[in-house]
């Protein structure tokens, strides 16, 4: 009963969605925890050039490897450059890579998956087979021959990890929607005349949420690690400039001799994943209107 | 035979605990079918299922209470020794006979699996038995269809093997949960006989839970009411049904509709017809072939049919699972493509209009749904579900459409300050409350309800027919009320029309065609109807 009653309070008060679901997120002590360690790093990242106790490219081959200490928290690597900078400025990288990217390939994959489900017949298998062909192709030889007609450049990276992540969003998207659209509600909708656009954006896209989350959150750290394959590859970033990803498979070759080279850099990555399936989770739960009761 | 006694379960929810059966107490003799009758949520299944150990634990609790079967209480057993009882003393058959089979196991197998699980026999001794209990259930060409895989059988023959299946074993007490509602009105009837005829013949004890009381009535001795886990009368079938003592039976009995339509016909003849419907005809064509489309399967779901409706008239499409009825209302919705044929609104082909046109006219016609669980957007609340229609067509602007929801929800007897709830906080009659508000916000002229009160209750549904009444009156309405049963359409229709396989069986006035029915499938169907 006084269940009735709370919700009649805060029905007066006329909730959207958005406002409710942040309400409940709210609730959620681990999805806030998450947020802000996120909000935190980013944060330091955008603040980096104005209090990074270093430059990032300032050596000092006499010094060397050291571990860390009062003057090098996180210790110098073998050129004598201070660890703490270079993950500050590598988080730059790292984190527009996993957040750009992410959001590219979230847009694109979202609305052809969409599509694709909702309309069906030939225009879904026109379309899938678009994403077929473009699965296929071999990625490394895709990104060589970026760099090869291109150059190499920020933007080009951001293009081709877009252009690879969007693929299964798109499929997991198109056949959640496949399942919804046979649901009367849909049905529902398409008698009343809405135009597709207005059921896909109002009535499936909002109902696939859960798993575009979940995907999402899983997504974003492949990202940053696949920047460093592609650095290594020569796109991307080159040093003295630095990303997580390029820190860890370059702390990894020295691992026995200097393990701070390795930790550091894998324990923000850690963090920042934690923190963000934790967020996704709280989201997911939180924008599902019959998953919390309060 | 079976004494219970002061059972009480309980159900630890993230919202507190919830009480499902509350002191429950009841007897049954060997020989004997009990009824227990209740809507959705009387706790009627729970309290059968935690006798077996079979409700989750937890959540679920069995708190207080004894079950005394054949001299051991059942609710002191351990694990092992209930799995010995279930299956081998007490069978179950369960409501859906398909998702109750294993579809990737021959029919053969998964009964030799439960003979051999209680008896100490041989394969070919177990196999020679399901052949026997397979030919007792009425089961034609045994031999032939043993191996068969369920998909392989229809709905009613699998329900058959499912009792084959519950009585192989030769059990004592079978406890049989909603065993027809999901079959035909006409395979129930067979149902119903067949299990009355093997009780005889075994002496069985029957535990009948069902929310049909004219399926009690036939089948049950003796029977229980149950409401929100509390017995509230307990009786034979007879004092039950003449005379009941308490208020809710009284209530349910009166639920059961046994009347023709309450109010007069305002059917108004016009030229042309208000609807016309000429020589539909929907097939659901499948193709194969790699390069080369070629036809595989074509389903005549709609074939050949033609009617027409008069202004303000209710007609009732009535018709057994796959007759094609709803595919004929989706077909005149434009939900489905019509391969051929007319269909004139005020003389106006539908079939004929372009998509901006169609989009334009939809907001003429509109449709009720059978389910209210799946025909609410769950990430909608019920103002944005009932704004989105009116905003569409442009009857109302972001500011007064508030207005114009209120009103709806007036309409349909919903109060106001629930408009900006989610579907999942209203019960299933509220939300069907909803969805009748949807169809009518566009004001409609013909309204297309498939199945709109199957998925209620037996007290909401009287409710919800009633408020269906009402507002095609107040909103000059007229409606094609597509139902599997009988009784609902009676009430309700002008006039019915009567499908088998996707032709038209009969058409006419309702009080006459129920009365009268000419045509033999019509009387098959009236005959089926379980008497109270």
């Amino acid at each position: 009963m006084h269940q009735e009653i709370a919700g009649i309070q805060n029905l007066e008060q006329g909730v959207s969605l958005s406002q409710d679901a942040f309400r409940r997120l709210k609730k959620n002590k681990m999805a806030m925890i998450g947020l802000l360690v996120l909000l935190f790093f980013i944060v330091i990242a955008l603040l980096t050039p104005w209090i990074a106790p270093y430059s990032y490219e300032g050596q000092n081959l006499e010094l060397g490897a050291t571990s860390p200490s009062l003057k090098n928290w996180l210790g110098t690597d073998t050129l004598g450059r201070d660890q703490l900078t270079r993950v500050m400025y590598g988080s730059r990288i790292s984190l527009a890579v996993g957040f750009i990217a992410t959001a590219v390939a979230l847009l694109i994959g979202v609305l052809w998956g969409a599509t694709a489900g909702f309309l069906g017949g030939r225009v879904d298998a026109i379309m899938m087979r678009i994403v077929d062909a473009l699965y296929a192709l071999p990625f490394t030889i895709f990104i060589i021959l970026l760099t090869v007609i291109f150059g190499n450049s920020l933007i080009l990276l951001f293009m081709a990890i877009g252009a690879v992540e969007w693929l299964t969003m798109a499929r997991i998207v198109r056949g959640q929607v496949l399942t919804i659209k046979k649901q009367e509600f849909v049905e529902a909708a398409v008698s009343m005349g809405l135009s597709p656009w207005q059921i896909i954006s109002r009535h499936l896209i909002p109902n696939v949420l859960g798993p575009i989350i979940v995907y999402t959150t899983l997504t974003i750290p492949s990202v940053i690690l696949l920047e460093s394959f592609l650095s290594f590859l020569g796109l991307g970033i080159q040093p003295p400039q630095s990303s997580w990803g390029s820190l860890i498979s370059g702390g990894v070759e020295s691992m026995e001799e200097y393990p701070w080279l390795l930790i550091f850099p894998g324990l923000v990555l850690s963090i920042t994943l934690f923190s963000l399936n934790f967020l996704g989770d709280g989201l997911r739960d939180a924008l599902d209107p019959r998953a919390s009761k309060d | 035979m079976l004494n219970v006694k002061n059972l009480r379960v309980l159900f630890n929810t993230r919202n507190g605990t919830t009480v499902a059966v509350e002191d429950l107490s009841f007897t049954l003799n060997a020989g004997e079918v009990l009824g227990i009758v209740g809507e959705s949520g009387s706790g009627k299944s729970v309290a059968c299922y935690s006798l077996l150990g079979l409700i989750p634990m937890p959540p679920g609790k069995i708190e207080s209470g004894s079950a005394e079967f054949l001299g051991q209480d059942l609710l002191k057993m351990s694990e092992t020794e209930l799995r010995a009882i279930r299956g081998e003393k007490i069978s179950m058959i369960f409501q859906d006979p398909m998702t109750s089979l294993n579809p990737y196991m021959r029919v053969s197998d998964q009964l030799i699996e439960s003979v051999l699980q209680h008896k100490k026999i041989s394969k070919k001794e177990a196999r020679q038995r399901a052949i026997n209990a397979l030919n007792e259930v009425g089961i034609r060409d045994v031999e032939a269809r043993i191996d068969d895989y369920p998909h392989q059988f229809s709905g009613g023959m699998r329900q058959r093997v499912m009792i084959a299946m519950a009585l192989i074993t030769e059990p004592q007490l079978l406890i049989a949960d909603e065993p027809t509602t999901a079959l035909d009105v006409t395979v129930q009837a067979q149902i119903l006989t067949l299990i009355k005829k093997l009780q005889k013949s075994h002496n069985l004890a029957v535990i009948f839970i069902t929310h049909d009381l004219g399926v009690a009535a036939q089948m049950a001795d003796n029977i229980i009411v149950m409401e929100k886990g509390k017995l509230v009368e307990q009786g034979t079938t007879e004092q039950i049904f003449k005379a009941p003592a308490q208020e809710y039976t009284r209530k349910l009995l009166s639920a059961v509709l046994t009347t023709s339509k309450p109010t007069p016909s305002l059917a108004e003849q016009t030229e042309p017809p208000f609807l016309q419907v000429k020589d539909l005809k929907t097939y659901f064509l499948q193709f194969g072939g790699a390069l080369v489309k070629r036809l595989v399967h074509s389903q005549k779901a709609v074939d050949d049919i033609s009617f027409s409706v008069s202004r303000g008239e209710i007609l009732g499409i009535v018709g057994e699972s796959g007759s094609g009825k709803s595919t004929l209302g989706r077909s005149i919705m434009r939900l489905v493509d019509a391969q051929s044929g007319k269909i004139l609104l005020e003389g106006k082909n539908l079939l004929k209009l372009s998509a901006s046109d169609l989009k334009k006219s939809r907001r003429d016609f509109q449709m009720i749904f059978q389910d209210p669980y799946a025909s609410l957007n769950p990430r909608m609340t019920v103002f944005d579900t009932l704004a989105e229609p009116l905003l569409t067509h442009k009857l109302a602007t972001r500011k007064n459409v508030l207005e114009q929801v209120n009103q709806l929800m007036d309409d349909v007897g919903l109060d106001r300050r629930f408009v900006r709830k989610y579907p999942h906080e209203f019960s299933g009659g509220q939300r069907q409350r909803i969805a009748i508000a949807r169809a009518i916000a566009l004001k409609p002229k013909l309204i297309i309800a498939d199945e709109p009160v199957s998925a209620l209750d037996v007290t909401i549904r009287a409710q919800i027919l009633k408020l269906l009444l009402e507002l095609t009156q107040k909103h000059q309405l007229t409606m094609l009320f597509i139902s599997h049963d009988m009784s609902v359409v009676r009430y309700l229709s002008d006039r019915v029309l009567v499908m088998q396989k996707g032709k038209l069986v009969e058409e006419g006035e309702t009080e006459a065609l129920f009365i009268a029915p000419k045509e033999a499938y019509t009387q098959q169907l009236l005959a089926a109807i379980p008497k109270i």
